[in-house]
């Protein structure tokens, strides 16, 4: 038998999934790789594989750290094995803790929150105005906006969010050391630790002091099973948001008709956005799952204990699903699209996470809409060294008043 | 219509895309129903939330 490839793939073009995955799902959409430790695990690459698998509990489990469990770092074996929080659970216990933190998360309360979510990123827009062109605005909104929405919705004082930023970010890179990964996510626990603690000697109208009423107090979740969820969720609502904030503003840079029809029709800023969500897909290597017993996929035998990657950009591009997938288009239907995931594990942040994108978006436009790339493209430099794809700078400029 | 709130994991797409038909209950974020039969200029919101439903959760009847 032929040496397997080796995974993860590169990209040759910077928006679109690598070309290998393309051709895994129309020749083996069902692809058996080799990853960094030498192990083997399976690659997942059309929906109808990816939306069967992520569906079926009985037969597929998500168990971080578990034996086969695939992974495509040292320091992503690390972060598995030390994940006490519901992503990395099976049923019952994943919908137990799940459904303690659903409520906090739901279309309501997002909406509700909409409007202080606009104020934050006006502030920080107007900071860049004010700063001048050009401005790195990765740095000055991509990676500060989500930060400042969690500490709004934990209720962390404004001068933690770089302590937070840093231990967000540390586990992505597929370099990352395994020491630095661990370390930063015990501190993050730690720290959501002491906000709770903070709470239960003085409760607010906050998430935390709910979540403390309705179960710490009954005794339905421990002070640190709490704090290992509360940093799950702050982690989760940082790096995937600053993406696809950085990406996106690219795609709008790079199309005068698209913006021009988004700044005389705002409303379109939704389509925009989940069109935006399957184009991007940040997430290139979760969801993960390994076969409790024997399985046939797409004519291939996955054996009881083998590992498997889902691959949501993959999905995203389906052909069999989205016509000309690899084009923007904001009117096409792309409610199928998997950049959230599928099954019980399906983002729990992902409505924040669309008010929060519309709104960066819709104050970018109505701010600064002739914003443009400061340098050639060609200096942008994309994630490929990431588990979560997008850009590491983006520099901008607009025209100034004389 | 019919829901299945054992499955809900309270994602809140079927709200998100038809807020006429569904709501999330404030204790835990589960499905509510708010029409079991929707009058049909909802119906294709309604189909969308069927196939958003990450969990399939909701299920039509006839």
């Amino acid at each position: 038998m032929s040496a397997l490839p080796s995974y993860p793939f590169n990209r040759t073009c910077p928006f679109d999934p690598p070309e290998a995955l393309r051709e895994a799902r129309s020749q083996q959409p069902v692809l058996a790789v080799r990853l960094w430790n030498g192990e083997r695990a399976w690659v997942l690459t059309r929906q109808q594989e990816i939306r069967q698998v992520l569906a079926d509990d009985e037969r597929f489990s998500g168990r971080f750290g578990q034996p086969g469990f695939p992974t495509v770092t040292a320091a992503r074996v690390a972060v598995d094995q030390n994940e006490r929080a519901f992503v990395g659970m099976d049923n019952p216990d994943h919908d137990r803790f799940r459904r303690m933190f659903t409520q906090e998360f739901s279309v309501r309360r997002m909406l509700a929150l909409q409007p202080r979510i606009t104020e934050i990123a006006e502030t920080l827009v107007d900071e860049m105005i004010a700063a001048g062109p050009p401005q790195d605005l990765i740095g000055m909104l991509a990676v500060k906006f989500p930060s400042l929405v969690m500490s709004l919705l934990f209720g962390s004082p404004y001068e933690d969010h770089e302590f937070i930023i840093t231990c967000a970010a540390a586990r992505h890179g597929l370099t990352q050391s395994v020491d630095e990964a661990e370390r930063r996510a015990r501190e993050l626990a730690a720290y959501v630790g002491r906000l709770i603690d903070a709470r239960i000697a003085e409760p607010r109208d906050d998430m935390l002091s709910r979540i403390i009423a309705e179960h710490v107090r009954p005794g339905h979740l421990s002070r640190d099973e709490f704090a290992e969820i509360g940093a799950m969720i702050l982690r989760a609502g940082h790096d995937t948001t600053t993406n696809m904030i950085g990406v996106g503003t690219l795609l709008l840079m790079r199309d005068d008709a698209l913006r021009q029809r988004l700044i005389a029709r705002p409303a379109d800023i939704r389509g925009t956005v989940e069109e935006f969500l399957r184009y991007v897909s940040p997430v290139q290597f979760s969801p993960r799952r390994v076969a409790r017993v024997d399985v046939e996929l797409a004519g291939v035998t996955i054996r009881a204990g083998e590992g498997l990657f889902i691959s949501l950009p993959s999905a995203n591009r389906d052909e069999c699903v989205f016509e000309r997938a690899d084009q923007i288009d904001i009117d096409r239907d792309n409610s199928r699209h998997l950049t959230f995931g599928f099954g019980i594990h399906q983002c729990l942040g992902q409505i924040l996470a669309r008010v929060e994108l519309q709104a960066v978006f819709t104050v970018l436009l109505a701010k600064l809409p002739a914003l443009g790339l400061a340098v050639p493209q060609d200096d942008i430099r994309f994630k490929d060294d990431m588990q979560i794809y997008g850009v590491h700078n983006l520099p901008v400029r607009w025209p100034v008043a004389a | 219509m019919i829901i299945d709130e054992s499955k809900c994991v309270g994602a809140g797409q079927c709200v998100w895309v038809a807020p006429q038909v569904f709501d999330q209950r404030e204790s835990d974020g589960i499905v509510v129903l708010l029409q079991a039969e929707p009058p049909a200029d909802l119906h294709d919101f309604v189909r969308e939330a069927l196939a958003v439903c990450p969990a399939a959760a909701i299920r039509i009847e006839k």
